[in-house]
């Protein structure tokens, strides 16, 4: 499975309007939803904040990763947002988040398809040119070529 | 050129891990500097480390929040931090992990140091596995031991649905549990999350086929290195690797321990076993004092495990033929090895930790109710030393008893037996068997234990 393949053009947001996590967690799943990978936002919405609650996703570096796993998900997807203005995250090294992916995935999705995207992107994340890239992208086809090269 | 190791881990297993590893790999890219880093997270252990090149590194830097099996880097420079720090700062602790110094003094006989130091390494690993187990184990042992030896208050035949069968039941559940938690946490400690599903799968054969603790530690070891080579050698094409840890490797190890154990292990044990009850019933009529130290020590050897079973089996089918004499030897043989542990921590507590010596309290009453798996945790941590003399000590005792001619009219019960009136012929006699019989395990217990500081 190739990442950018999760990635639909309805569930990237340049930019997103910042907000609460909840509220930005809310308005990537409808972005999900739009592109017909969540079936049942509120169920899906509910496995999301309930990993938030174990631990924040907020990874450090100004990105937050999160993540869940639904039978409200009817197909593994991958949500891309630059937000409008930094938000608390809670994150690992307390700096608020500034973009966010956001990982969908099917409840009986066999195999650890989202563990290792969210490997890969860990892995890439790191690298400071990566970063910088997602943040000057200017246009969603631009998200996409930088997030195939993973 | 220097080499530097590294170790990340965190408690999710997800982001931190890897991103501290991307974060020192790519530091030391910069830096030029040779690094491996084995990640330990929710895909298991990739990247282990091998002996071989832990011997061979410079320094080792520690970036996590869980256990790394640190064991393994004994001896050499290791700098240990949150993972947090192995993804913030990674440059700063390559420079600290490239500047310390060696510890060994790398003369010209390092060679031969390095081997031996590896050897030690990798005892001191299986002894951790084996700990792992057995300290896992050791809270069933303690709860089933007690409430089984509670039961006996209620009578020693309690009838379906009383207070009392309750107690048995609940009591057995927990030593039922004991075989397979020891094989999966041995097999957990060598091979990590995926070596838990076979060691326990393992671990609950051996009791299936009587292989009792002996046999769980064979399948323990056994499920730790299939998961462990299964990981390491199964190579899959990208688009399947997905399957590997959620599908592959539980299957098929699982499979493969099965197999084994009930193949390779449980097949010669059957015959093992009938060779040894036709052999007993050879000797029946040959000398009692010879027959009753060889129920003894087989009572001993492995504590619920084939040779046990055989002489429990062996006695109990006598008593149809009212031959009480064996059935009190194999009593007696049976109570001694953990009133002896008991006895050993009492007469000299040094040798042994707190928790063994607070473990030893807990065996005198399993002792006492004739639940010889109260020796187990103490037999499993150390079978070649203490194994020796728990058989020592149950043969004096099934030799004694059967040479004062006790008999014993039930299967079990331990001292809550004496109470019931003709149960025991020659009472005072038989609790003298018992008595020198535990004497004699503690003393042999205390002479082949290495001292703590020693060892």
């Amino acid at each position: 499975m190739n990442i950018h393949d999760l990635l639909n053009k309805d569930s990237i947001f340049l930019p997103l309007e910042s907000g609460s996590r909840e509220e930005i967690i809310r308005k990537m799943a409808a972005g999900l939803q739009a592109s017909g990978a969540v079936t049942d936002l509120e169920q899906y919405v509910q496995a999301v904040l309930a990993r938030e609650q174990q631990s924040s996703t907020g990874i450090g570096f100004g990105v937050a990763i999160p993540h869940g796993k639904s039978a409200g998900v009817a197909k593994a997807s991958l949500s891309f947002a630059r937000l409008s203005a930094p938000a608390d995250w809670e994150s690992l090294d307390d700096e608020p988040v500034s973009m966010v992916f956001m990982i969908a995935v099917p409840e009986e999705n066999v195999g650890n398809e989202h563990l290792k995207i969210l490997v890969a992107l860990s892995r890439k994340l790191i690298h400071e040119e990566f970063r910088q890239q997602l943040l000057n992208a200017k246009s969603v086809d631009e998200v996409i070529e930088i997030v195939k090269s993973i | 050129m220097k080499k530097l190791l590294a170790v990340t881990a965190c408690p999710t297993g997800i982001a931190h891990t890897y991103m501290a590893a991307e974060s020192l790999q790519k530091s030391a890219a910069e830096k030029n500097v040779p690094i491996k880093v084995e990640t330990r997270g929710a895909m298991g252990v990739e990247n282990e480390l091998s002996p071989q090149e832990i011997a061979e590194a410079h320094a080792i830097i520690i970036a996590a929040d869980t256990d790394v099996l640190e064991e393994r880097f004994a001896g050499k420079p290791v700098i240990k931090v949150p993972v947090a720090h192995g993804i913030k700062r990674p440059g700063e602790l390559i420079d600290q992990a490239l500047a310390k110094q060696p510890s060994a003094p790398s003369a010209a006989p390092a060679g031969r140091a390095k081997t031996e130091e590896k050897e030690t390494g990798s005892g001191n690993s299986i002894y951790k596995n084996l700990m792992n187990g057995v300290s896992n184990m050791l809270p069933l042992v303690v709860a089933g031991g007690l409430i089984i030896a509670l039961s006996f208050i209620f009578g020693l035949k309690p009838a379906e649905g009383t207070f009392g069968f309750q107690l048995l039941t609940i009591g057995k559940a927990a030593m039922g549990l004991m075989v397979p938690i020891l094989a999966g946490f041995i097999s957990f400690s060598i091979a990590g999350k995926l070596g838990l599903a076979p060691g326990l799968v393992g671990g609950m054969l051996s009791t299936q086929i009587g292989g009792g603790f002996l046999g769980g530690i064979i399948a323990g070891f056994l499920a730790g290195y299939v998961a462990k080579g299964l990981i390491k050698y199964l190579k899959l094409p990208k688009i399947m690797e997905g399957l590997k840890p959620v599908l592959l490797i539980p299957l098929l190890s699982v499979l493969i321990v099965g197999l084994l154990m009930i193949y390779v292990i449980g097949d010669p044990l059957k015959w093992l076993m009938d060779g040894l009850t036709s052999w007993l019933l050879t000797m029946g009529s040959a000398n009692a004092i010879i027959l009753g130290a060889v129920l003894g020590a087989m009572m001993a050897i492995d504590m619920g495990g084939p040779f046990n079973k055989t002489a429990y089996t062996f006695a109990t089918g006598l008593l149809a033929s009212s031959l009480f004499g064996p059935m009190a030897a194999v009593m007696a043989a049976g109570m001694t090895p953990p009133l002896g542990i008991w006895l050993a921590t009492v007469l000299a507590p040094k040798k042994f930790t707190k928790e063994e010596r607070e473990a030893g309290k807990v065996a005198s009453v399993l002792g006492l109710s004739f639940i010889t798996e109260g020796a187990i945790p103490f037999g499993a941590a150390d079978p070649l030393r203490m194994i020796p003399a728990f058989m020592i000590g149950s043969g004096v005792a099934g030799a004694l008893s059967m040479a004062f001619g006790v008999g014993l009219h039930a299967p079990h019960g331990g001292i809550f037996v004496l109470a019931i009136p003709n149960a025991i012929d020659n009472i005072l006699w038989y609790v003298l068997a018992i008595a020198v019989g535990t004497i004699v395990t503690a003393l042999c217990v205390n002479l082949f234990k290495r001292n703590k500081a020693v060892a």
